[in-house]
């Protein structure tokens, strides 16, 4: 099959970007759509032209660093998934694909494709983690967990902060993400101790990041690869408001 | 108190803040529509009961809590609009979603004007009379005066489809803000705000148009 690919390009974070168009020729429908990038990535080196940067690591949907925006959507067009997860029998030969990065002023572009996506892991040295000494492990049967707690945590720490979340909201907000480590934490008891502290801290960091307002279009859920749902904001804004009215702090 | 100021200027609080307000408003539009329901009694009982709520020495109390619900509503939504538009200073060439807004969370913005264009409008006429010919003091005659006009009575049936969408959204939306959400509850309180919205949109609309069909006073 063939493909016309419309590009973003960008050469640094302060100059202006543009679309540019390649054709990929004689791909095949079971190719993943990283590697249709790779192979004009090949040709343009091969031509003496600056290949196309874009975030890739494992390539198999676990780790979060992708961060394109296919055809409108975060991600791509599947469900459930990352872009690297993404093959090319999405589309029919012929096809013209719009690929953008993820775009909010908190992850500011870098190059091409690449952002900055470190705004989250500020959020997450706010607070997103809990306090423990060292030493050996505790007796695991030590502190019970009922199965249904310990579940929805897992549902929300699968999280792999790919920031989808961010790009797809029509107000660039990270209440998915921030909401998906709140709740991971506030779910367990581990985490209680610092349930007050850490969720007032997060949020103040994620304002502070300039991410905007949530307002409920759930397009974060749509588009998210590990299915996080929007109960998880709820819980944040529990957690807040519990925080604010309830605590000392 | 630095916590309150905190908590005001705070993403979250802004959101609970517009979301308290847009209910409390919700109480309001349901005892307006009680109200305006009283058109159909007739003539003299409406009248009798507008000079029941003007007589009312505790109406300018709730008056002035009424408009600051509204101010509260609006100032703190644009606010947090602003910031939103500025949260994306590039934006995407294709946005194709993926299901999760609906009409009535995507025209949110729009509707938010066009309710406001109302009100305006609304309570400068029908409540202090200017920029109208209204020789008549009484309420009931001043309201099928105003609406005999196709336009003003076209234009009250698109305000309510606008507060319909408004609604629709508007009322799951401030559950969600405030912390509700349940899967014991949640579908109700979806369904409950579909058929607020459009129970409260369509009875209202109701009235413009049973007063233009009227023809004015006959
Ligand atoms: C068919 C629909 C409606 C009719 C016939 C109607 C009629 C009236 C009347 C007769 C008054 C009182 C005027 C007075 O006391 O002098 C009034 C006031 C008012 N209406 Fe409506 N109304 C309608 C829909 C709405 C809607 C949808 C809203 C809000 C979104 C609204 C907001 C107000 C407000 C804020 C006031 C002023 C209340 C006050 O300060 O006393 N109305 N309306
Ligand atoms: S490259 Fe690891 S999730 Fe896509």
């Amino acid at each position: 099959m063939n493909l016309t690919l419309r590009v973003w390009r960008q050469k640094g974070p302060k100059e202006k970007g543009h679309f540019e168009t390649y054709q990929v020729q004689d791909v095949t429908p079971e190719m993943s759509f990283f590697e249709a990038l790779d192979k004009v990535n090949e040709e343009l080196i091969t031509a003496g032209r600056e290949p196309i940067a874009f975030d890739h690591d494992c390539r198999e949907g676990i780790c979060g660093t992708c961060s394109l925006t296919i055809n409108g959507q975060p991600h791509g067009p599947d469900e459930a998934a990352t872009g690297c997860q993404l093959h090319l029998r999405a589309f029919k030969s012929g096809d013209t694909i719009t690929i953008e990065p993820f775009r909010a002023r908190a992850f500011p572009v870098i190059k091409d494709l690449v952002i900055d996506r470190s705004a989250l892991d500020r959020v997450m040295t706010a607070g997103g983690f809990v306090s423990v000494n060292t030493g050996s492990a505790a007796e695991a049967n030590s502190i019970l967990v009922p199965k249904d707690k310990s579940d929805a945590a897992m549902d929300a720490a699968a999280c792999i902060g790919c920031g989808a979340c961010v790009a797809a909201c029509p107000n660039a907000s990270a209440m998915l993400f921030v909401s998906a480590k709140v709740s991971h934490f506030a779910l367990l008891p581990q985490g209680k101790p610092e349930r007050d502290r850490r969720v007032l801290a997060m949020q103040k960091q994620m304002d502070l990041e300039g991410f905007g307002n949530c307002s409920n279009e759930s397009e974060c859920e749509a588009v998210c690869p590990k299915e996080i749902k929007v109960c998880n904001i709820a819980r944040m804004n529990r957690e807040f408001l519990r925080a604010i009215f309830w605590s000392k702090e | 108190m630095r916590w309150l100021f905190d908590f005001l200027n705070s993403s979250i609080g802004k959101k609970v803040t517009v979301g308290l307000a847009g209910l409390l408003l919700c109480g309001f539009l349901l005892t307006h529509l009680a109200g305006n329901l009283i058109l159909f009694a007739g003539q003299a009982k409406f009248n009798a009961y507008a000079e029941f709520l003007e007589k009312n020495p505790l109406l300018p109390a709730l008056e002035i809590g009424l408009a600051a619900l509204f101010l509260i509503h609006i100032i703190v939504t644009l606010y947090a609009r602003w910031q939103n538009w500025q949260a994306r200073p590039v934006s995407y060439e294709m946005t194709v979603s993926k299901g999760g807004r609906t009409w009535g969370s995507r025209t949110m913005t729009y509707t938010a004007f066009l309710l406001l264009g109302f009100i305006i409008l609304h309570v400068a006429t029908l409540k202090y009379g200017l920029a109208t010919s209204f020789t008549e003091d009484e309420v009931f005659q001043r309201v099928m005066t105003f609406l005999k006009s196709p336009w003003m009575a076209g234009f009250y049936v698109l305000t309510m489809a606008g507060l319909g969408l408004h609604l629709s959204h508007g009322f799951e939306s401030a559950f969600q803000t405030l912390g509700v959400n349940h899967p014991k509850y949640t579908p109700v309180i979806k369904a409950a705000g579909i058929l607020f919205a459009v129970a409260v949109a369509g009875t209202f609309a109701v009235i413009p148009l049973w007063a233009y069909w009227q023809g004015g006073l006959k």
